[in-house]
C-alpha cells in the first residue's frame, strides 16, 4: 500500500532524511521508533505534504500513485491521515463543519453521496462513545482550549470519522494518561482492518502494549536502521538505541 | 485648476439651492464653515492616508429627489422600514406607520412643531470630517428627525439610504435621532447604491438619552463607484448605551468618522463591526470615544479584511478627560490580508489625563495561518475552502456579536458570496 525508497528530505540546509525505506502492505500495523531527532516527524510530515520540507531525492508510492506529487487534500481524499503530534487550535471553525466538510470531500472522491446533517450526526455520535469525548465538543472551534489529552482524542475522532486507509500516527501517544492512551489504542484498534494500515510514530513502547504491531522500525539518523516484531520495541525499551546504531556500525 | 476650485463648484450648488426653507442663517454658517476648512490639505494629519483629489475633480450635480425616482430596493431587514432617497423620506416606497413610540418628521415639521433648527443642522465640530458634515448641513435637502419617545421598547427600524439620481450626483442625507429616556431601540442603517458614480455626505446625529440603549446595525453596501463621507455622531447620556455593529462592505472611496461622546456619568459606548476591502476599494474608518464624566465605558473592536489592490485604514481613539474618572476604555483591531497587493494600515491610540481608569489596545495585521490552513487541507478541504473557512472564523468575532438576526445574515452571506469570488479568481 505504501512503498518509500530511497527517501532524501530537508529542511532549509538540513537534511533530515537520508536514504529512507519502508514497505507498508494493507492490513498491516507498523511502529516507527527512534531517538529525538532521528527524522520521525519529518517522515509524517513529508507524508502529509507539510510545506517547509524538500524531497532531494526517492520515492513514495501510494496504491501505486506517486503520492509526493499529490497535495495534501489529494493525499486526504485518497485516504491518507495524518493524527498530528501538535493539533492546532482553530477558533471559530467548529469541529462539526471541519468533521463534515472532511468526511464529504473524501466521499465524493470515492463516489458516494454526501451525508446530510441527519447522517453525519448519527455517525459521529457513535464515534464519539467509543472517543469517550462529549457531544458539546461537536459546537467548539477545533481544538480550541482542548487539553493536550483532548487534542489527541480528537485527531483520533477525526481518523475513526474519517475511516482512512492509511492512517499516520504522529506521536499520538505522548503527554497521555493512562486513560486517555487507552481510548486513543481503542480508537485506533477499531480502525484495524485486512485493507487498512497504520504507521505509528513514537518515542514509547508503551502505546504498544495496547496497539499491537506486525513490524517494527528503528529510524535512527534519517534511515530504518533495524525492522523486527514487536518483540523489537520492547528491547528497545530496555536497552535504548545506542546498540542499534552500534550494530549497524558494524554490518 | 486653483485652490478654490472644488470649493466654488460647491458654492454654486449651494446658491441654487438658497432660500429652499426657513433655515437659511443657519445653512449659510454651516456652508461658510465649509468653505473656510475647505478640503483636507496633502499635511492634514487626518486624512493623512486618504487622498481626495479624485474626489475634487468631480463636478457632482445636487439632486433633489425627483418623486417619481424609480429605486430597487433590498428585501427588507426589519418590521418597519423608512425608505431615503436623495436624503429625502419617500413616504411611498416605506412601510406604512410606524412602531408605538416612535416619530419621524421633517425639517419643517419639527419646526412648526417649536423644535430648534439649529439643533437639527448642527455641524459636529472637530475632526477630520467637520468640513462635509458643515456641506452636508448646507446641503441637505431635508432633515429626517427621528424620535424614540421616553420608555418606548419600539420594534426594529430600517432605514434604507438609497440614491435616485444617476452618475454624477451627489446625495446630502442628514438623520437625526433622539433616543429617550430609559428607551431601547434597535435601528438598521443600510446604505446602498448602484454602480454610477456619485458622492453620498452623510450625516448622523445621535442622542442617546439617559438609561437609554440605542442599537444600531449600519450596513454599508454601495457600489464601487461611490465616493462615501459619513460623521456619526453619538452623545450618551447617563447610564445609556450606543451600540453600533458596523458591516463595511460597500462604496470605492469611503471615509466613517464614528465618534462616541460619552458626556454624563456611566455612559457607554460599543462600537464594533468588520470590513472587507477588496477589488480596489479604499475603506478609512476612524473610531473615537470621548470619555468626558466619571464611570464611563467605550469598546472599539473591528475585524478587517483586504484583498486584491484594497486598501482599508483603521484608527481607534479613546480620550479619557480629566475628570472621567473610573473610566475602562477597551480597543482591538485585527486585521487579514487575503493577498500580498491589499494595504491595511491600523493605529490603536489612548490619550488619558485621569489616573484611575482601565484602558487596553491591541491591533494586529497579518495573514491567514499557514499551520491551520495546512491542518485543514490534510483533512481533505481544498485550499478554496479552508481559506474562506478560516477567513470566515476570523470575521466570525465580530459577526457573533451582531445581535440582530436578519442583520447578521446579509452580512454573513455577503460576506460568504464575497470571499467565494475573491478566494475562486486567486491565481
Amino acid at each position: 500500500m505504501l512503498s518509500i525508497r530511497d527517501l532524501h528530505a530537508r529542511i532549509g540546509a538540513r537534511k533530515i532524511l537520508k536514504g529512507l525505506d519502508l514497505e507498508v502492505r494493507a492490513g498491516e500495523v507498523h511502529a516507527i521508533m527512534g531517538p529525538n531527532g532521528s527524522g520521525k516527524s519529518t517522515l509524517a510530515s513529508v507524508l502529509a505534504g507539510r510545506d517547509g520540507y524538500e524531497v532531494t531525492a526517492g520515492r513514495v508510492e501510494y496504491d501505486g500513485r506517486d503520492l509526493l506529487a499529490l497535495a495534501p487534500e489529494e493525499r486526504a481524499r485518497a485516504g491518507v491521515f495524518l493524527a498530528f503530534q501538535y493539533p492546532v487550535e482553530i477558533p471559530g471553525v467548529n469541529n462539526a463543519y471541519l468533521l463534515k466538510a472532511a468526511l464529504n470531500a473524501i466521499r465524493r472522491e470515492r463516489g458516494l453521496p454526501e451525508v446530510d446533517a441527519f447522517e453525519f450526526l448519527a455517525l459521529v455520535r457513535g464515534k464519539m462513545q467509543l472517543m469517550q469525548m462529549d457531544e458539546s465538543f461537536l459546537n467548539r472551534g477545533v481544538n480550541e482550549g482542548f487539553s493536550g489529552g483532548e487534542k489527541k482524542r480528537n485527531e483520533i475522532l477525526q481518523m475513526a470519522v474519517l475511516e482512512p486507509r492509511l492512517a499516520l500516527l504522529d506521536e499520538t501517544d505522548s503527554g497521555l494518561d493512562i486513560d486517555a492512551l487507552r481510548v486513543v489504542a481503542n480508537g485506533v484498534n477499531s480502525l484495524r482492518s485486512p485493507d487498512r494500515a497504520v504507521v505509528l510514530v513514537t518515542h514509547y513502547q508503551r502505546l504498544l502494549d495496547y496497539v499491537e504491531p506486525d513490524v517494527v522500525h528503528v529510524l535512527y539518523d534519517g534511515r530504518i536502521l533495524k525492522s523486527g516484531d514487536k518483540s523489537l520495541a520492547l528491547e528497545l525499551e530496555r536497552r535504548g538505541y545506542d546498540w542499534v546504531r552500534q550494530e549497524a556500525q558494524v554490518a | 485648476m486653483t485652490a478654490a476650485g472644488p470649493v466654488e463648484h460647491y458654492r454654486e450648488a449651494f446658491a441654487a439651492l438658497a432660500a429652499r426653507d426657513d433655515a437659511a442663517a443657519e445653512r449659510s454658517a454651516a456652508f461658510e464653515r465649509f468653505a473656510a476648512l475647505g478640503f483636507p490639505g496633502p499635511r492634514d494629519e487626518a486624512w493623512r492616508y486618504t487622498n481626495l483629489r479624485r474626489l475634487e475633480s468631480r463636478r457632482f450635480a445636487p439632486t433633489d429627489a425627483a418623486e417619481a425616482a424609480v429605486v430597487s430596493l433590498p428585501s427588507p431587514l426589519a418590521p418597519h422600514r423608512l425608505v431615503v432617497v436623495d436624503g429625502r423620506l419617500r413616504r411611498d416606497l416605506g412601510s406604512s406607520g410606524l412602531p408605538a413610540g416612535v416619530s419621524v418628521r421633517s425639517l419643517a415639521e419639527a419646526r412648526s412643531a417649536g423644535l430648534s433648527v439649529a439643533a437639527l443642522l448642527r455641524v459636529p465640530a472637530g475632526g477630520g470630517t467637520e468640513r462635509f458634515a458643515a456641506l452636508n448641513a448646507a446641503l441637505c435637502p431635508d432633515v429626517l428627525f427621528l424620535e424614540i419617545a421616553d420608555s418606548a421598547l419600539p420594534e426594529a427600524i430600517e432605514l434604507v439610504f438609497v440614491p435616485g439620481a444617476s452618475e454624477g450626483s451627489m446625495q446630502h442625507p442628514r438623520l437625526v435621532v433622539r433616543a429617550g429616556r430609559g428607551s431601547v431601540a434597535r435601528l438598521v442603517l443600510r446604505h446602498s447604491g448602484d454602480d454610477a458614480e456619485r458622492l453620498v455626505n452623510v450625516v448622523v446625529d445621535v442622542e442617546v438619552g439617559p438609561d437609554a440603549a440605542l442599537h444600531v446595525y449600519r450596513l454599508f453596501e454601495p457600489g464601487e463607484r461611490t465616493f462615501h463621507i459619513e460623521r456619526l455622531e453619538a452623545t450618551v447620556g447617563q447610564r445609556g448605551t450606543v451600540f453600533v455593529h458596523d458591516a463595511q462592505l460597500g462604496a470605492g472611496l469611503a471615509r466613517l468618522d464614528l465618534n462616541a461622546r460619552l458626556a454624563a456619568p456611566q455612559a457607554a459606548a460599543e462600537l464594533t463591526g468588520l470590513f472587507l476591502a477588496d477589488g480596489s476599494r479604499h475603506l478609512d474608518t476612524q473610531v473615537r470615544a470621548d470619555h468626558l464624566d466619571v464611570g464611563t465605558r467605550s469598546l472599539q473592536d473591528y475585524r478587517g479584511i483586504a484583498a486584491g489592490r484594497g486598501r482599508a485604514i483603521f484608527n481607534a481613539k479613546a480620550i479619557v478627560h480629566p475628570g472621567a474618572q473610573q473610566s475602562e476604555a477597551r480597543q482591538s483591531s485585527r486585521n487579514l490580508l487575503l493577498t500580498p497587493g491589499a494595504e491595511i494600515d491600523t493605529k490603536p491610540e489612548l490619550e488619558i489625563y485621569a489616573d484611575d481608569v482601565k484602558c487596553s489596545h491591541g491591533a494586529t495585521t497579518g495573514q491567514l495561518d499557514a499551520v491551520a490552513l495546512f491542518y485543514l487541507r490534510s483533512r481533505g478541504l481544498s485550499e478554496t475552502e479552508a481559506r474562506s473557512a478560516l477567513t470566515r472564523a476570523f470575521a466570525g468575532a465580530v459577526l457573533s456579536r451582531m445581535d440582530h438576526e436578519a442583520f447578521a445574515r446579509v452580512v454573513r452571506d455577503t460576506l460568504d458570496l464575497r470571499l467565494a469570488r475573491l478566494l475562486e479568481t486567486r491565481p
